[in-house]
């Protein structure tokens, strides 16, 4: 602080003798010197500043990489071994027997996603838009509010609330309540992230819409969500990317299969069940399968998000070619 | 048009129900027993193919809760229902036992050429934090000729409920009555001392990772990880080495009562290892489903005949076959 106060001082100095043009050689250049050392020390103290808080930064930055990366390497030395055709195509074998598979709890996982979406989407949508286009603000906070909280509940309650309301009355586990206890854990997600990027479309876009006299739903229907789409894509993605490794919400409803399931109302296999089960056992070659497990659920959650960026991409394209 | 074509086109195939008319079951419970019963199931299923059996490990705890909201066909359990829970059931419930299990302490002492043997008072002033020094004279009374090292005792149990810890406070209620009145038995309880670990295998690996400490696992579990454990001693004074033969001895010549709800810690047995225990399924008396409650009294019929001979593989101990007679009888009163 004391030199950078200095320095104000000697600037002010410099240009009161300039303007009353007292200027002797003598005098000038000494307080150009000494303007500049005390600049080139100031310099020298934010270069360190600088450096300090660039290199902080990106530790962090390498931290976060270092970490993603060290779970993806120690998940493809672990698991790749156990990857084979059997591992996506066969039933799981019981202890003692080697190979065996994960294919009903594969396409567990995807059906229990199918019908997340179907739930979350349409509800997360709806509110999402709503908050936008048409709420009052007292209520829109309120709604906002709520979706924050549920946004921090944790996933097993999810789950017993699906258990208490769709598995006890039909006295059935069924991947139909596993479903919709993650299209639930979607909702709040996706309504935020849709409000988020349905308010970013700009105004005079809508603007140039009513003026044409077209009604405000048809504006919202064919102007504003198709410019916010890809935005809106990225937040469902990202959502069910979050909800395709829960393991919490599935225990108490869609409870795990060992074999195919039967219909949507019967217990159904999920991936992080499986390899929940797996990795607590006493057996060897079940932590072999479900270090594999959890390398493909970490290749499904990485392909919605390369479709998520895809989307992202596709968005600003569009943008930039209204510009 | 294409795209969604195919959307449906896959949408329908993950859908569609592989087609076969197969019934269904569905039980949920103790942790311990699912790799036999994960085996049972399988080998069941290749000789009945049309008869599916789906078996979930959420915990004894969790099958007691699962089997009385009527949300599995069977329910599973380490430990015996108690009364209270039974009257809150809906119908009447069965215990029948399957498989016998025992619990054994397990500890990392380096240095030493043979197992420990204890006492019951040690093991229960082990586990009270009155004994908190592996030289204690008390331990070396029953051990003679080993040297034991210098350094304190780490006591490790179990973090969640469980039952196996069930097993293993219900012996030390029976052998001390300090225990008893301090801590008693349950599946989860106030231990004294210690630290927690999550599951068999959370305690197996704090237990191999730390020297000095000890505490108690399922027998499988020790042997599958490598693991000393103590040869204790039983009623009749004889020091036994826990195995499948002296697991199974403790329901051997014992009164087991008519609902087979019997804690077998401690057995009179001469020849018994004092930490052993039944696990059972839970079944409903009058099945309210046919061809499901057929399904379930056959598969138990094949289970402790023939389904025994896969028991020692899978380091669990048969049922006696006083035993096996006794559910016999108990299962022609099941109605369905």
């Amino acid at each position: 602080m004391n030199g950078r106060k200095s320095f104000k001082d000697d600037e002010f100095s410099f240009d009161m003798n300039t303007m009353t043009g007292i200027s002797s050689a003598w005098s000038e250049t000494k307080i150009k010197e000494r303007v500049l050392t005390q600049f080139n020390q100031t310099r020298a103290r934010r270069n360190i500043i600088n450096a300090t808080a660039v290199y902080g930064l990106s530790f962090c930055a390498i931290l976060v990489l270092f970490c993603l990366f060290n779970i993806i390497f120690h998940l493809l030395v672990q698991g790749f071994s156990s990857l084979n055709r059997d591992f996506f195509l066969q039933l799981p074998k019981p202890v003692g027997e080697p190979g065996g598979g994960t294919a009903n709890a594969i396409v567990g996982t995807l059906i229990l996603l199918i019908v997340a979406v179907l739930v979350g989407v349409p509800i997360g949508l709806g509110a999402g838009i709503y908050l936008s286009e048409y709420a009052h603000q007292r209520f829109a906070q309120a709604v906002r509010f709520t979706t924050d909280v549920m946004n921090g509940i944790p996933s097993i309650v999810f789950g017993i609330f699906a258990w208490t309301i769709l598995v006890v009355p039909f006295k059935s586990f069924s991947a139909l309540s596993g479903g919709i206890a993650l299209g639930i854990m979607m909702i709040p997600m996706i309504t935020r992230t849709t409000e988020g990027f349905v308010r970013m479309v700009p105004v005079p876009l809508r603007e140039a819409g009513l003026a044409i006299g077209t009604p405000k739903w048809r504006v919202i229907k064919d102007i504003v969500v198709p410019s916010s789409l890809g935005g809106i894509v990225t937040g469902i993605m990202v959502s069910l990317a979050r909800v395709a490794g829960e393991t919490a919400p599935l225990l108490f409803t869609a409870f795990g299969n060992h074999f195919w399931h039967s219909s949507l109302l019967a217990p159904i296999a999920a991936l992080p069940l499986q390899i929940f089960s797996y990795a607590i056992s006493p057996f060897e070659d079940w932590h072999r399968q479900a270090w594999a497990g959890a390398l493909v659920l970490i290749l499904i959650v990485f392909v919605i998000n390369l479709c998520s960026s895809y989307f992202v991409g596709r968005q600003r394209r569009m943008f930039s070619s209204h510009k | 048009m294409v795209r969604k074509i195919l959307g449906l086109t896959l949408l329908i195939g993950l859908c569609s129900t592989t087609a076969f008319a197969a019934v269904l079951i569905n039980g949920a419970g103790a942790t311990f027993p699912y790799p036999i019963y994960s085996k049972w199931f399988d080998v069941y299923h290749k000789m009945n193919p049309e008869i599916q059996f789906n078996y979930q490990s959420i915990g004894s705890g969790g099958g007691i809760k699962q089997i009385t909201a009527k949300t599995v066909d069977f329910g599973a359990s380490d430990g015996p229902m108690t009364q209270d829970q039974l009257n809150e059931a809906p119908g009447r419930i069965y215990h029948i036992p399957m498989v016998m299990g025992a619990v054994v302490i397990t500890y990392n002492v380096e240095g030493l050429d043979k197992n420990l043997k204890f006492t019951p008072d040690v093991v229960a002033d082990i586990f009270l934090d009155k004994i908190t020094n592996w030289n204690d004279p008390r331990i070396a009374a029953a051990n003679p000729g080993v040297r034991l090292p210098s350094g304190s005792i780490l006591v490790v149990h179990r973090s969640d409920g469980s039952g196996t810890s069930y097993i293993f406070t219900d012996y030390l209620s029976s052998i001390s009555s300090a225990w008893k009145a301090k801590v008693g038995k349950g599946t989860s309880v106030n231990w004294p001392v210690g630290l927690g670990g999550k599951g068999n295998e959370g305690v197996a690996g704090l237990i191999k990772q730390t020297p000095g400490s000890i505490g108690y696992v399922e027998l499988s579990y020790a042997i599958k990880n490598d693991l000393d454990y103590a040869e204790l001693e039983n009623s009749s004074g004889h020091f036994i080495k826990p195995d499948l033969d002296s697991t199974a001895k403790a329901a051997q010549g014992v009164k087991i009562p008519d609902d087979f709800r019997v804690s077998l810690v401690n057995s009179s047995n001469p020849d018994a290892y004092p930490i052993s225990g039944f696990t059972w399924v839970l079944i409903y008396k009058d099945m309210e489903d046919h061809v499901k409650g057929k399904a379930i009294v056959d598969f138990i019929k094949w289970a402790i005949h023939d389904g025994q001979a896969y028991t020692e593989d899978l380091l669990y101990a048969p049922l006696p076959a006083e035993v096996i007679e006794m559910i016999e009888k108990k299962l022609e009163q099941v109605k369905y």
